[in-house]
């Protein structure tokens, strides 16, 4: 593992607060455990900021597998009109053999005041088209499902980059130190796994913390969430204890941030014990919040989401399914329908919440798959009524966090396979959403190894357009 | 310190012999340029496999590859078609800066004629042209892919100063003395014994063991130890389990295949090759072709199990046969991937559906492989001679066909039942070892995905038959192309190809990794354990020796010990005493500024590198110290998660598709395919099972019970810090231990030995090697 090396926020404004935490001296540990032995989970919030933030947290929502834009945000009438047939601009080689372009069965309505089209799939998420920002233009660059994921996650394929949250937590720390600055939720585990959360060589703390919430009582959704036999006195005491060793040993060992980070991570667990319990117990919502939210893992994914961004998580992921359940090779039609007819009511519910007890307006809720589908018919295995992966052009969306609601940005061609307008490569994106975080993307900076790295390697653009 | 004993005065003999080797001497050192190019032996040089051809494979290949658009005739991976002349231009002219037109595509301002096009979303850096362009100057020198190529064994050249224990040193100190870092210091005696127990066993050393080794006062103290260590048993479990990862190793197979086959059998053969120091050429062999090759005793037919236990995915057969086939080509790829992988170090799977866009595998290598795989079927053997196995197989079909008669009994039907129960009794009671163990073993016998009617599909078995499989184009297996004979991979065969045609042509296949491929397959043997030992191979890409992965931190010294473990006969227990003897395993941990500055990754080994304990090595610590480590060996896989467990991590039992939530907490990998390191984290769950789990508390709870009789709390915490670290606790220590001790009143007095020894268990100290 590496040394210490100094993380480069460029100029930053205010002191920033991990070298804050080392003016205060001892180390980050002794800091943090000042404020766990006295029991406060005081807000260590970041100062670090480059630009006044717009949001706060972050939400994503994760449709892993790739869902067809033009089944739900993108209609393309003209799909109809060349049913069957490849004309040359739908000539484009994706993963796997696919023949002439298929339509979509679903309709479009105008929606809101916005009047943007959405599509019946979605009937609740309708209802707040007014604060989504439509983006119809992103595309990547592979249309495997490992290196689309670790695009969109890390913004490159190489598995020895810091993820996008990793980075968040990073620039931005925590707001709440009883809890992971980063929680990855998925009920199982997306292809890839955990290198789509790593912390690579940024310190380990701002790894996320993954969690598979196929059951939901804390104490299953957490293993050894609670110590059956000793008290949290007993508890408090030994930590204390091991602070004092550790720190010892730490100092004699040049603060390897290795150790450092198991300190804090210590810390980190013991206060998740209590914070936990609370923060992930969906019993405390009423049922009415339970109701609309709806029932199964996705559900729950987004009203824990909500409770945790609520209480100062910086960036939760949930991850629609484990495996790639979006991922439609066969029987893409009715598949959709279901997976929509599962997924609409609680990214529905989960906007309005935020919206109703005012998080929504610093909350940036993103959603989106790792690519799309093709319009055209997938044949590798003979026609079995599947669409292959697209990477050239798909939708995701936005929703508060200073973006402007109730807009779309960026074209796709006629057939929706292509992003022709305003195309959003992910490093735009990834600088978007820093950008709305109040960090830029090319400040953002962690030196290592000689070089400064940033999550935007050497492109990124903010859209300024979708900006509020 | 307990540094009593100095190590030196121990070497003096190993220490003459490059002296008679042909040498040469390195270049001044440089002075602490804080560079990253400093790495460089020589700064001015450009090297082509080092700088050059990353370049072009990152940056060009995409459409100037193996596999680029066909728009462009140029070959960016070829040396002939990089400078053959084209309408009178050359993409290189060696020396020529100014004629050759990658430099001036690459250099133009002219925004639609500047390469990479910006539509492909690369860009060159000012470095990267400033590296083609010397190397253009250069006279454009072209060097094949380094791990393709031939090793010639590098003489060990002759250096100065007495840092240097053996032959590995001299190659390590050759880079650092260049990049002006100096290396760091010997450890003391303490962390060494601490450091190679857990490489070579898995496990912390006793306090008897410290002491003993701190005051041995033999020259060859340190060689004495790493021998006792190399021949216990524990060594066999501690690298047994190494080699399962890349096996992808389970206790359980998927419950379609009826199977009767033991796992852990497999399990147990690899521990105990390992701690036979069985050659590594025949522990390849019998794990791939232990059916097909003479004199194999029965013994060592569990060594099937490397594929024996391979994934299968259900194929559901009323499906289309086109959807089945994917199926089983599917099955057939992740074999070769894992072959591929851990063997040789390459991603060939990446040439399925097209020619490898890096590296020189074509879609024909692919596929001849494939044949291999399809020609051989995962099976189960009853552990007994030929004949007595037919006949044992032969019984267990016909009860499991009783067996699904009586499944479909109702309840009421006694009397059928009856009759039917007696004749699996008969059958059993007539059969002689009926319930001897089975292992998961490979038979030669190809499979043939087929129609059955209009809409379903059957599988066929042709056992003894081999086949050879049609190229499938674009990865389709109903679209096909030419039938491919099975031969072994192009670029590592000089001239044709072998051909893989004796039965499946697994028994060829291994003959070629240690014949045409024998010096790949022994540098990704000898990374694989130099990562082990230093936390970080000299190719960082374990798995990938490919022109994607990572060059060779120290080139020679790679090929130097593969050529020296194929002299000792690939004798591992060889390479493992080499490594942790040397000088560079012997340097401390701790960090200072001129290798922090110049190489922050630590790839020129100026120190050695902290390492977290895997989770094996966590638990087994914790149970070993706190004196309840079962050492029983061997045998069937018990629960993790049960009550009473206290068998080494290693005989716990995995599930393929539900791996152990203790395991997965701490980064153990799926065994869903081949792993080629672990990746560790740290996170707050980790944090949770240490200050929460069962586990724990009843190793803190019971090693307390343990302490009580001792006399004072001086001795009670005296006995933890030789127990857990190997050491005494100093002054700080030993009041913070009073004072936790003493401070518990009331219903605390009787825990609160327990909570110091818990809390002990959770230290960095336990945690991390020094």
């Amino acid at each position: 593992m590496s040394d210490l090396v100094t993380p480069a926020f460029e100029s930053p404004p205010v002191q920033s607060r991990r070298s804050m935490m080392r003016t205060l001296g001892g180390g980050m540990g002794s800091v943090a455990l000042l404020n766990a032995l006295a029991g406060e989970s005081r807000a260590i919030a970041s100062t670090a900021s480059h630009a006044p933030p717009r949001a706060k947290r972050v939400i994503h929502l994760f449709m892993n597998g790739g869902p067809f834009q033009c089944d739900l945000f993108d209609p393309k009438p003209l799909l109809e009109k060349y049913a069957g047939q490849r004309p040359e601009s739908a000539d484009l080689r994706t993963e796997r053999k696919t023949s002439g372009l298929r339509p979509s069965p679903f309709a479009f309505q105008p929606q809101g005041e916005s009047g943007l089209p959405v599509s019946e799939l979605l009937p609740y998420l309708s209802k707040c088209i007014d604060d989504i920002c439509v983006l119809r233009s992103v595309h990547t660059e592979n249309p495997n499902h490992g290196p689309a994921l670790l695009l969109m996650n890390n913004g490159t394929i190489l598995p020895t980059r810091p993820s996008m949250g990793a980075w968040m937590s990073y620039g931005l720390g925590t707001e709440n130190e009883s809890l992971p600055s980063y929680v990855v939720f998925c009920p199982g585990r997306p292809v890839r796994f955990s290198i789509l959360w790593t912390s690579a060589f940024l310190p380990a703390e701002h790894q996320g913390t993954y969690i598979n919430h196929s059951e939901t009582a804390p104490e299953k959704l957490i293993p050894f969430l609670r110590n059956e036999t000793r008290t949290v006195d007993d508890q408090r005491r030994q930590l204390e204890l091991m602070s004092r060793l550790n720190q010892r040993h730490l100092e004699q060992r040049a603060g390897d941030t290795q150790l450092e980070g198991r300190i804090r991570s210590m810390e980190t667990a013991f206060r998740m014990q209590f914070a936990a319990t609370e923060a992930f117990d969906l019993n405390q919502e009423s049922k009415s919040v339970r109701e609309e939210y709806g029932e199964g893992h996705f559900s729950n994914g987004c009203l824990l989401a909500r409770r945790l961004v609520e209480r100062g998580v910086r960036f939760v992921q949930v991850y629609y399914g484990n495996g790639q359940p979006w991922d439609t090779h066969s029987n893409h039609d009715a598949t959709s329908r279901k997976l929509c007819l599962d997924a609409d009511r609680p990214m529905a519910a989960l906007l309005t919440d935020l919206k109703r007890r005012g998080l929504l307006e610093d909350t940036l809720v993103i959603w989106g798959g790792e690519f799309g589908r093709t319009p055209t018919t997938e044949t590798a295995a003979g026609d079995s009524g599947g669409r292959d992966h697209n990477h050239y052009g798909f939708t995701m969306w936005l929703a508060g966090g200073g973006v402007r609601g109730g807009m779309t940005y960026g074209e796709t061609d006629d057939f929706g396979f292509k992003a022709v307008e305003n195309p959003v490569p992910l490093h735009d994106l990834h600088a978007t959403i820093l950008h709305l975080l109040g960090l830029n993307h090319e400040r953002l900076t962690y030196r290592y190894a000689g070089r400064d790295f940033r999550l935007t390697d050497v492109a990124g653009q903010v859209i300024e357009k979708i900006v509020a | 310190m307990d540094d009593l004993n100095s190590w030196r005065g121990v070497t003096g003999r190993m220490r003459n012999f490059w002296f008679d080797i042909a040498c040469w001497v390195i270049a001044i050192p440089l002075g602490a340029l804080p560079v990253v190019r400093s790495f460089a032996a020589e700064p001015h040089d450009v090297d082509f496999r080092r700088d050059i051809r990353p370049i072009l494979s990152d940056k060009c290949f995409q459409c100037h590859g193996p596999d680029g658009d066909r728009e462009s005739e140029l070959r960016l991976d070829l040396e002939q078609s990089v400078k053959e002349l084209r309408d009178g231009v050359a993409a290189v002219v060696p020396h020529q800066v100014e004629q050759s037109l990658l430099y001036q595509r690459i250099t133009t301002n002219d925004d639609s004629e500047r390469m990479p096009p910006s539509e492909s979303g690369k860009s060159l850096t000012p470095r990267e042209i400033e590296l083609l362009r010397t190397w253009i100057e250069e006279g454009a020198p072209w060097a094949g892919h380094w791990a393709f190529e031939e090793i010639v064994p590098p003489s060990v050249p002759r250096i100065d100063g007495d840092w240097a224990r053996n032959a590995i040193d001299v190659f390590v100190q050759q880079r650092l003395t260049a990049a002006g870092v100096p290396p760091s210091s010997e450890v003391d005696r303490r962390t060494f014994i601490r450091r190679v127990s857990f490489d070579l066993s898995g496990l912390p050393p006793s306090p008897e063991e410290v002491e003993q080794f701190v005051n041995d006062s033999h020259p060859l103290a340190a060689e004495r130890l790493v021998d006792r260590l190399l021949g216990s048993p524990t060594f066999g479990e501690r690298w047994g389990r190494v080699w399962l990862d890349l096996a992808r190793y389970t206790d359980t197979t998927a419950e379609w295949l009826n199977s009767t086959g033991q796992a852990w059998l497999y399990r147990d053969w690899v521990i105990r090759a390992v701690n036979d120091d069985m050659p590594y050429d025949r522990f390849v062999q019998l794990q791939l072709a232990a059916d097909s090759l003479p004199d194999v005793e029965l013994e060592d037919l569990p060594a099937l199990g490397f594929l024996g236990l391979s994934p299968t995915y259900w194929k559901e057969l009323r499906l289309a046969p086109d959807v089945i086939k994917q199926v089983v080509a599917d099955e057939w790829d992740e074999r070769i991937d894992a072959v591929s992988r851990t063997f040789l170090g390459l991603t060939v799977s990446c040439a399925r559906c097209h020619d490898h866009k890096f590296d020189p595998i074509s879609s024909q290598d692919y596929y001849a492989l494939a044949g291999v795989f399809a020609s051989s079927q995962l099976g189960d053997r009853p552990l007994l001679p030929q004949d007595e196995a037919a006949r044992v197989m032969q019984a267990r079909e016909s009860v499991r066909e009783i067996e699904e008669q009586l499944g479909k009994l109702k309840t009421d039907e006694t009397e059928p039942r009856q009759g039917l129960e007696q004749q699996i009794a008969d059958i059993r009671n007539s059969t002689p070892h009926y319930d001897a163990v089975s292992a998961h073993v490979m038979v030669d016998s190809s499979i043939y995905v087929e129609a059955d009617g209009p809409d379903l599909t059957k599988l066929e078995y042709r056992p003894g038959e081999a086949r050879d499989l049609p190229m499938f184009v674009r990865g389709n297996p109903s679209n096909t192309g030419k039938v491919i004979e099975r031969h072994f991979l192009s670029v590592l065969s000089k001239d044709e190809p072998r051909k893989l045609n004796n039965g499946s042509g697994r028994r060829d296949l291994v003959e070629a990794l240690f014949t045409e491929a024998r010096d790949l397959t022994a540098r990704v043997i000898v990374n694989r354990v130099w990562e082990q030992h230093f936390g970080q191979g000299l190719v960082r890409t374990p798995s990938d020796f490919g022109s994607q992965g990572d060059p060779p931190s120290h080139p020679e010294l790679l090929d130097y010990l593969a050529n020296e473990l194929i002299r000792h006969g690939w004798s591992l227990k060889w390479l493992h005493r080499e490594i942790v003897l040397s000088a560079t395993y012997r340097q401390s941990s701790l960090s200072h500024p001129e290798g922090k500055t110049v190489d922050p990754e630590n790839r020129l080994l100026w120190r050695m590198n902290r390492r977290r304990l895997e989770v094996e090595m966590l638990r087994d610590a914790m149970l070993a110290v706190t004196g309840h480590l079962d050492r029983q060996q061997g045998g069937s896989a018990y629960d993790l998660d049960g009550p009473s467990q206290q068998r080494r991590t290693v005989y716990g039992q995995i599930h393929r598709h539900d791996l152990n939530r203790v395991l997965r907490l701490f980064d153990f990998p799926e065994s869903t395919s081949h792993s080629p390191h672990r990746i560790h984290t740290t996170t707050p769950l980790q944090q949770l099972f240490v200050l929460n789990a069962p586990f724990v508390q009843q190793q803190a709870d019971s090693f307390a019970a343990q302490l009580a009789v001792e006399s004072s709390d001086q001795a009670r915490i005296e006995m933890c810090y030789h127990r857990l670290f190997g050491r005494t606790p100093d002054a700080t220590e030993l009041e913070a231990g009073r004072e936790f001790l003493s401070s518990a009143h009331g219903e605390h007095a009787t825990t609160v030995l327990a909570d110091y020894v818990h809390a002990l268990l959770g230290l960095n100290e336990f945690l991390y090697i020094d």
